[in-house]
């Protein structure tokens, strides 16, 4: 992305060009586009979609947990709890992380 | 016990609570007369120097106390919402954390949704309010808090306490000792200690404080006298007087608390000026006289805090009890449409703008603003219904008190402490996205997370009132939904407290010319250079301000005489 900025006098005579080469430099804005929320819930619908699918497919049954998916926590994991407490672990480790991470750096 | 002296307990407790507080409010104004000086010193040597090499493990420059609280109370907020979560998700799966019990650990609804309560209202909103005080009453006062050492020291002791709090909820006897009650007991003292901060502060106060400072001054000061009342006066002995010290402990420290630190920062965050006194100190006297509904329907937390102190002598409300009890809940309607209808307007301002609209803080106040209307009139059926004896809404009772919590007090409280944040650390909140996710997915999960639960409530009272034994399982889906939908208030309270720990690294250094002050008493303006009506106004001036212009001398200077 090229950055350019133009400094002109009125009469429009005296302009100067600066280019910056930000090839390396990642943006993101703050403001969130309304686009943005058109796929978020689409998102939503599409996954309420796929619960409603399985419940068809597979009638009675309940939403795979953790132990379905990896059998070695076979009676550790055998709720879906479970993935809403690791999702509060790793957030509170991301926050420790940060932590560490700014109070080693220089 | 008979029908007199139960009326006694409720009314007489009251009268010697308000008697107590207008003792403490006269000696704050008036002093100790001689011995105020030695008061003083006492003080200051106590917070300080007293704590020997205690005080040298904390740093002690200005903001940091404040700073300290408010970090804790945000840290505090992810374990909050996710032992209400745990517990929700308990309700319909008991068994979801069998495993744990190989660790010795048998998972509770119950008693999560008390560490729950414990989390929330000592960990997240005790420390945003204490945390904001901190902050408030120097700027009021005009002057420095007294000792910022000891009010970042205690913020940890505080956390010690509020963990004591929660594992005494889930075990209250360890080795033969009651947890709970050692927790409370720590934590009153460590709120003497900062009461004493704050009343040192105000000692060395350079003008009035303005009705809000008085609003959180108050909060803090009636916990431990309403403690102290109610052993002395016998009340904490029954269900009628534990239900009583119970909801004037809410009323007083926390939602007097929160309207203090919320009123301030409402005028912080849009850059108006508050926009009535006179509502303020409707609220202020609203808050000591009237019960407030909020919360549980019973005294239990009163009981497990005192403890050894208190016996449970159960008794239901006379027909006297009833009555008088109803009234002065009734009566809360008064401070509480005072402080939302002064913070709504204030957050408007009287000319249609706004400072910064976008400014964190500003949507979890109003959202705290407009919903106490609703969730204290619900809480105001259920509380009637208990005191009645008719017991219809029993049902319905824990919904709404963990709405309180969730969709007001804490609002409020995070608010607050996000309208300051930018003063008390330098520094602006790492992302305003960040925070503005936060705060969809906290109101999102609370209201639709705790609204779907409450219909699954009154599905089971309607059940049960027609005799149906088959439990309905309609009712068990919609307990699961409800408490995934909760689950955004768990990421919320991580977006936020994330958003909070890295701003203080690496979120946009505020200038000078950005940082706000409280519109609250401004009487002049120093007008240094030329400025627009509207910036004047937005540091919160108004029509009786009077504009100082200081000028620079053109006249040719001379060299100084020796």
């Amino acid at each position: 992305m090229v950055v350019i900025f133009l400094t002109g006098t009125i009469r429009g005579v005296a302009m100067s060009t600066n280019t910056i080469d930000s090839v390396d430099v990642f943006l993101q804005g703050e403001k969130e586009p309304s686009g943005s929320w058109v796929f978020i819930v689409l998102g939503l619908v599409l996954s309420l979609s796929f619960l409603v699918l399985y419940s068809i497919l597979y009638p009675g049954q309940d939403l795979p947990v953790i132990s379905d998916l990896m059998p070695v926590f076979k009676g550790v994991f055998d709720s879906g709890i479970w993935f809403f407490i690791l999702g509060t672990m790793i957030g509170i480790f991301a926050i420790l992380g940060r932590l560490l991470l700014e109070a080693t750096s220089e | 016990m008979s029908e007199g002296i139960i009326m006694d307990t409720i009314l007489s407790t009251m009268f010697y609570f308000w008697i107590t507080l207008f003792v403490a409010y006269f000696l704050m104004q008036r002093g100790l007369w001689i011995f105020s000086d030695v008061a003083k010193g006492t003080a200051s040597f106590m917070l300080e120097k007293a704590l020997g090499p205690g005080a040298d493990l904390v740093e002690g420059r200005p903001g940091a106390g404040a700073r300290s609280w408010i970090m804790q109370g945000a840290l505090w907020m992810i374990f909050a919402s996710m032992f209400t979560f745990t517990s929700m998700w308990l309700t319909h799966d008991p068994d979801a954390l069998h495993s744990l019990a190989s660790w010795g650990y048998s998972a509770n609804a119950d008693e999560l949704a008390s560490a729950g309560v414990y989390a929330t209202l000592y960990g997240t909103v005790s420390m945003f309010i204490i945390g904001c005080s901190f902050h408030i009453i120097p700027k009021l006062a005009g002057t420095e808090l007294a000792s910022e050492t000891n009010a970042n020291l205690v913020s940890f002791v505080w956390t010690i306490s509020v963990l004591m709090l929660i594992i005494g909820s889930q075990n209250n006897n360890i080795l033969g000792i009651d947890i709970i009650p050692l927790g409370i007991a720590l934590n009153n003292v460590l709120l003497l200690a900062v009461i004493m901060n704050q009343l040192l502060t105000v000692a060395n106060k350079t003008r009035n404080i303005a009705m809000p400072g008085w609003l959180i001054l108050i909060a803090l000061l009636s916990s431990p006298i309403i403690a102290i009342v109610s052993i002395v006066s016998g009340a904490a002995d029954d269900n009628v007087g534990q239900w009583l010290t119970y909801h004037i402990f809410g009323g007083t420290f926390f939602f007097a608390g929160v309207a203090g630190i919320a009123l301030y920062a409402s005028s912080i965050a849009s850059g108006n000026p508050l926009w009535s006194k006179t509502l303020v100190g409707v609220t202020l006297i609203g808050s000591i006289f009237t019960i407030n509904p909020f919360g549980d329907v019973d005294g239990q937390m009163v009981m497990d805090a005192f403890g050894p102190l208190v016996d449970n002598n159960v008794t239901s409300f006379t027909n006297q009890d009833m009555l008088s009890a109803s009234f002065l809940m009734a009566l809360v309607s008064i401070p509480v449409l005072a402080f939302s209808s002064n913070m709504l307007v204030t957050m408007r301002g009287s000319d249609m703008f706004v400072d910064d609209p976008d400014a964190s803080g500003n949507a979890e106040l109003n959202l705290g603003s407009w919903l106490i209307i609703p969730i204290v009139i619900g809480s105001l059926f259920v509380q009637t219904d208990t005191v009645s004896g008719t017991n219809e809404l029993l049902g319905i009772s824990n919904s709404i008190s963990v709405m309180a919590g969730w969709l007001v007090l804490v609002p409020l409280s995070l608010g607050a402490a996000l309208s300051l944040y930018p003063e008390l650390v330098g520094r602006h909140l790492f992302s305003p996205n960040r925070a503005r996710w936060g705060f969809w997915m906290m109101t999102g999960g609370a209201i639709f997370g705790l609204s779907i639960t409450m219909i699954a409530d009154f599905m089971d009272i309607a059940l049960t009132e027609l005799s149906v034994e088959d439990p309905s399982s309609l009712s068990e889906e919609l307990r699961k939904v409800g408490s995934v939908m909760f689950y955004g208030v768990v990421i919320g309270s991580i977006l936020h407290a994330l958003n909070m720990v890295t701003g203080m690294f690496r979120g946009d250094i505020i200038s000078k010319k950005s940082v706000r002050n409280s519109s609250i008493s401004v009487e002049s303006y120093a007008l240094v250079s030329p400025t627009t009506i509207r910036r004047i106004l937005s540091s919160g001036a108004d029509l009786d301000t009077e504009v100082i212009p200081t000028g620079e001398n053109d006249e040719k200077g001379s060299a100084t005489k020796l």
